[in-house]
């Protein structure tokens, strides 16, 4: 039988919600690909998030992918410039969300995407893409990041960065 | 998840807010032109960003909408008379014209000039493709009239509805941008609505559940592509224009006709869904028409006597659990409008944003709030005339169509994704 207790749907409605937590805080790992974009991490890394951590792939020479399995062990930086495992960092993530310009190398995707793909990760990439970026440039940055991201976005400000991961609880 | 100060900004929009402000930039459609069919036929009552208001057709055939409170004691101008070019207070007779200049106070001498000195606020009203569309705004920024496409297509290409949804309209909008939810909610209906089968992308969409969505900025709001893998390593892509503030249209299917919604804000509490099918290059068929009215593919049947759907909270939606079951529909609710709709409403009035986990493929629901926030704080600090004001951001179709892999797809769909008059849609 319906029960007319819940038909209600008024903004005080909301008043009867559950209020308790309803996840746990969630591993992001935010993964600057290129010499700006590490730029703008290290920039959004200084405010204040929910155990997110930041990385910058800039000293990679990724290879190239190798049939039958993962390449090999890949080396990421922490802000501080520490080395930090790729397949151990992504290993404990929820999601990996990779920052890339333009027309700039993004080469390191390939070598992230493999180590997620092996550890059935989430990932995301955010390609930001001035209102000037030219098609080629774009292009190019996509042909390397498709492979590898579940979801792309192509922001035109970096502001958006930081809105998606305050959305992502990041 | 949102911070509540932003769910706040963007889900109130009566007078004096800033999203308010937004929509008040816009031609918005108010009424259709069916709801007032003849010259001094009676007046309808209309709220609109939560202001009550009362649309009349003159004697003249000019379409007014004005505040719908008689300025004398408060009644209510629906109960008034339409007749000799004015609506006319049934309580003590003060008559006024489309533009809410009150034109007859009877008690009152005629040469004491007293009813000029009345005048009720009003909106400009005009018709436009089978939609009578208000604006809002300040009279020095009324923008150029709307050039949607389903607009200015013949009327026999073309079919708009529209239904009450008991939910506010960011909610009701973020369902038409947020592509992720198709292949689960609507699947049984890509192969039996009358105007989605038939389609080969159909199988493409079926066959794949779980597609690779990008989101990407345009001039006028966003394109939100979902892409799936097909032969010769191609993909398939269908993409979903968003305008701002609340125009979303959904990729063809074949040769059915292309549907697209409004979600414009009566209150806080409610929206109107629109919706709109057309076909730039054809006459809508009997059949397909039929299908329409009948509720089909986005339009829904009435309550009768309304725009309250005939399923709806009270009925609990009709909810079909066996159908459920069998997995004829997904949710257990019938109709592609209240399988959204109902989910929508069970959100809450305005839903807690702040207690939201989303996830990647949320993310052109994030770009889009992201997008209006960013336009209303240029709007109110800098009076930034927002994006979508432009009849040239209007110009937008959706579009399905199978690209090489690495073509950005607002370059390979860019002229798919534009109003091209006597081309066919880009379609699968």
């Amino acid at each position: 039988m319906p029960s007319e207790s819940v038909r209600a749907t008024s903004a005080r409605e909301i008043g009867f919600r559950i209020g308790d937590a309803n996840s746990r805080p969630r591993k992001v790992k935010v993964i600057a690909l290129d010499r700006k974009a590490a730029a703008m991490v290290t920039g959004l890394a200084s405010k204040t998030w929910n155990g997110a951590a930041f990385f910058t792939a800039t000293g990679l020479d990724a290879p190239a992918p190798q049939a039958g399995g993962f390449a090999m062990p890949g080396w990421l930086a922490d802000l501080a410039g520490r080395a930090r495992n790729i397949v151990d960092e992504v290993a404990g993530a929820d999601v990996v969300v990779m920052i890339a310009m333009a027309g700039e190398d993004a080469g390191a995707a390939s070598l992230i995407g493999e180590a997620c793909s092996l550890r059935r990760v989430m990932t995301t990439a955010l390609v930001i893409a001035g209102a000037r970026t030219g098609d080629d440039a774009l292009s190019a940055s996509l042909a390397l990041l498709r492979p590898w991201a579940l979801m792309l976005v192509i922001a035109e400000d970096i502001d958006y960065i930081e809105d998606m991961l305050v959305a992502l609880r990041a | 998840m949102l911070r509540q100060e932003h769910n706040e900004l963007l889900t109130r929009t009566g007078p004096g807010t800033d999203a308010g402000k937004l929509f008040r930039s816009y031609w918005l459609p108010a009424l259709l032109t069916e709801e007032l069919p003849h010259d001094d036929c009676p007046p309808v009552r209309v709220k609109l960003l939560s202001e009550r208001l009362v649309a009349f057709r003159d004697s003249g055939g000019r379409h007014g909408l004005i505040d719908e409170f008689c300025a004398h004691r408060g009644v209510s101008l629906w109960f008034g008379r339409n007749e000799e070019c004015g609506l006319r207070c049934p309580y003590h007779g003060w008559k006024y014209d489309v533009t809410g200049q009150c034109i007859d106070v009877p008690s009152e001498p005629e040469e004491s000039g007293f009813a000029r000195t009345i005048k009720l606020k009003s909106y400009p009203l005009i018709e436009r493709g089978g939609v009578l569309w208000a604006y809002m705004g300040p009279p020095q920024k009324q923008p150029a009239l709307p050039e949607w496409e389903f607009a200015t297509v013949p009327a026999e290409r073309r079919f708009v509805s529209k239904r009450l949804q008991e939910s506010n309209w960011l909610q009701a909008m973020e369902g038409g941008i947020d592509s992720s939810h198709v292949s689960w909610l609507h699947r049984g209906e890509l192969d039996s609505d009358p105007l989605f089968r038939g389609a080969r992308g159909n199988a493409y969409n079926l066959k794949d559940a779980r597609p690779v969505f990008e989101v990407v900025e345009s001039p006028g709001g966003l394109y939100i592509g979902a892409r799936r893998g097909v032969e010769n390593g191609h993909y398939y892509w269908r993409i979903t224009p968003w305008v701002m503030p609340c125009f979303t249209m959904i990729p063809p299917r074949g040769d059915h006709s292309v549907h697209g919604h409004f979600w414009i804000p009566l209150d806080d509490e409610n929206c109107m869904a629109w919706s709109f099918d057309y076909h730039p290059t054809r006459a809508l068929s009997t059949a397909e028409i039929a299908a329409m009215r009948d509720g089909k593919c986005v339009h829904v049947r009435y309550v009768p006597g309304g725009f309250r759907p005939l399923a709806n909270k009270d009925n609990d939606y009709l909810i079909d659990r066996a159908a459920q079951k069998a997995g004829r529909t997904f949710s257990g609710v019938s109709g592609i409008a209240m399988q959204d709709a109902s989910l929508q409403e069970s959100m809450g009035a305005i839903v807690d944003r702040t207690r939201e986990n989303l996830v990647s493929t949320d993310n052109g629901i994030i770009m889009a709030r992201h997008k209006l926030m960013r336009t209303i704080k240029a709007m109110v600090e800098k009076d930034v005339t927002p994006p979508g004001v432009d009849v040239a951001h209007q110009r937008v179709r959706s579009a399905a169509l199978v690209l090489p892999p690495d073509v950005p797809y607002r370059e390979g769909a860019r002229e798919a994704l534009s109003v091209r008059p006597g081309v066919a849609p880009a379609s699968v």
